[in-house]
């Protein structure tokens, strides 16, 4: 380089140099490998009646806690970061079922837009709403597969449980990571009732319920009971009366199922929070992913290029 | 997008070069050229920062392929093997052998828009009629988990023909049913579905995976008090299923292997010509902004080289 060519002592010829340069770099390494947290979600929703109360509002319509739910889920995939995965399962009676394994969100979009939105309570296979039940067969049938669990539901039992006879949890405690999302409001509302044909015809009254377990051996003191026989009338001789034909979230019995499980509990209120509540970095797996850096390559280009011209 | 381009143009205008110019001609010329270039460099620059990009397109193609549903049985029994027991050692279970099947003719049909439904005693929609085939794999995979309840088939067809509602791409209409029984469908579903059937100009192909020693689709009754619904459900399915006047096949399978042979026989059936949409996702086009860029780039380089 002979430092008497003007053109060398020119700052401009050195910009234009520098942008070049700066190109060719960006042409061969245009992208940066970044560690990103993706999700793997399994969502497993309750499809029982009790999840047709309509404790939930959006705008001034009141509606129900499985069509909350379902928006809340339809507008979480879109939020959940490209190449986390989503499947979708539904639970009822004491089981629950796995529709579909986890899918890629970006490019099963539309896919899982459709399939989140058809969920409905007439998919149910049989009546009853054992949570614990469905919770267990949940974790089992997830257990081993690399997926965080969305258990929602209100937490209602139905019929209600008798404390002797509880689901044991030993054997999926923490196998599963996951999330117990509890859908509902803490006041009891009314459930809708529905006829074969599917048209609301009123709601359920309290005779339309069972409002204690009767089966197996009673859970209460013997002596307390009215008109107890040990083998005749082991939940003695009155028919229970009780206010099951009404439906809250039973948030103090999901919460102490997320202790049972080691699993976390989350109220769902609103999408956001729900969103929050996932993105914990408990349930992100780390994965590396090129980003594009093309960016600063090219910002630097452009001051270049500006000093020049102005 | 408009508006760094907008910002651009007039960053540029205040014209830098006046030392450099003698009064002649060319160097007025070389310098309008110079601050086009430069313009267009910065131009080029915007565009590529922004995104630009080719919007996902739709070409209308001629190919083989089908809008197919597959409505699955999840009843209890397909968790047995085809000699209706729990399966053991290396036999299959009926679920397995067909979730294996299907999945290879899910992958024999490259052009085929596919949904899934399957039904026990409710049916249950799973996916919607997509191209994705990822999605259906992990569908037909999920059936791995244990099956439900009873058989309740008038539902499941009609959720079946639900998934044609609204859908105006053209090519035929197929549903698939896999199932291991049959169950008797009420009178009323049966005027429903028929017209539903009429209605959605549904071909349809029945795989039924018989068990050793139960009365398969075609099994005439050999006593006249048996022929009834109730103890002859798969017969009368049948002979419902032809009185639709619909293109119906039904397939009798024991084993994997007449399985295997029925699913191939549709897969070659259903070759017909359709014209489907072929999406060519959209392309980024901010390489080639910058690919323009250094090109200009470099002939401005050039043309500071060929200064005096």
């Amino acid at each position: 380089m002979r430092s008497s060519n003007p053109i060398f002592k020119d700052f401009r010829f050195w910009c234009l140099a520098l942008s070049l340069l700066a190109l060719l770099v960006m042409a061969l390494y245009p992208t940066q490998i970044q560690k990103r947290p993706v999700y793997k979600l399994t969502f497993v929703v309750d499809i029982t009646r009790s999840m047709n109360a309509e404790d939930y509002s959006v705008g001034d319509k009141a509606i129900s806690r499985l069509e909350f739910v379902k928006l809340s889920l339809r507008e979480l995939i879109g939020k959940l970061p490209c190449q986390s995965q989503v499947g979708l399962g539904v639970f009822t009676e004491r089981r629950s079922t796995i529709l579909f394994d986890p899918i890629e969100v970006c490019s099963g979009y539309a896919e899982l837009d459709k399939s989140i939105d058809s969920l409905d309570w007439r998919m149910a296979w049989a009546a009853d709403s054992r949570i614990a039940g469905g919770l267990l067969n949940a974790m089992s049938l997830l257990r081993g597969k690399e997926t965080t669990l969305l258990f929602i539901s209100d937490g209602q039992e139905a019929p209600p449980l008798n404390s002797r006879y509880r689901t044991d949890f030993a054997e999926v405690k923490g196998k599963l990571k996951g999330l117990i999302v509890g859908a509902g409001g803490l006041q009891p509302v009314v459930i809708p009732k529905f006829d074969a044909k599917g048209q609301r015809m009123g709601v359920y009254g309290p005779d339309d319920v069972p409002h204690r377990s009767s089966f197996g051996e009673s859970d209460l003191n013997p002596e307390k009971i009215e008109g107890y026989d040990a083998r005749n009338a082991p939940f003695g001789k009155h028919a229970a009366t009780g206010s099951e034909h009404l439906s809250a979230l039973q948030e103090g019995y999901l919460q102490q199922l997320a202790a049972e499980t080691g699993l976390a509990y989350h109220h769902l209120q609103t999408e956001a929070g729900l969103e929050i509540a996932i993105k914990s970095p408990e349930f992100a797996l780390i994965t590396d992913s090129e980003a594009d850096i093309r960016g600063y390559y090219v910002l630097l280009v452009l001051l270049l290029l500006l000093s020049i011209f102005y | 997008m408009a508006v760094p381009l907008l910002r651009s143009g007039m960053r540029i205008k205040p014209y830098p070069w006046l030392e450099m110019l003698p009064v002649d001609p060319l160097s007025q010329a070389l310098a309008m050229l110079i601050r086009l270039l430069g313009m267009a460099a910065i131009g080029a620059l915007f565009l590529g920062l922004s995104g630009l990009y080719l919007k996902e397109q739709k070409i209308e193609r001629m190919g083989h392929g089908a809008n197919i549903v597959l409505l699955l049985d999840r009843s209890n029994s397909m968790d047995n093997s085809f000699a209706g027991k729990a399966p053991s050692g290396s036999e299959q279970s009926k679920a397995d052998a067909a979730r294996r099947l299907l999945n290879e003719f899910v992958d024999h049909r490259p052009h085929d828009l596919i949904g899934v439904a399957e039904y026990s005693t409710s049916p249950l929609f799973v996916m919607p009629l997509t191209e994705n085939k990822q999605a259906i794999r992990a569908a037909i995979d999920a059936t791995a988990n244990p099956a439900l309840a009873y058989t309740n088939i008038s539902k499941g067809l009609g959720l079946a023909l639900s998934f044609f509602d609204h859908q105006t791409v053209s090519g035929s209409r197929i549903i698939l049913l896999v199932s291991d029984g049959a169950a008797v469908i009420d009178p009323d579903s049966e005027a429903a579905l028929r017209v539903l059937f009429k209605q959605q100009q549904v071909r349809l192909y029945w795989l039924f995976l018989r068990t050793d020693n139960s009365p398969g689709i075609f099994a005439e009754p050999e006593d006249s008090r048996d022929d009834n619904a109730q103890s002859m459900p798969e017969l009368y399915l049948h002979r419902f299923f032809s009185s639709l006047n619909i293109p119906y096949q039904a397939y009798e399978a024991e084993n994997p292997g007449a399985m295997q042979k029925a699913i191939s026989d549709i897969n070659r059936l259903e070759q017909l010509p359709l014209h489907y949409q072929e999406t060519i996702p959209r392309r980024d086009l901010s390489g080639q902004c910058y690919g323009w860029l250094a090109g200009l780039i470099a002939l401005l380089l050039g043309l500071k080289l060929c200064e005096v």
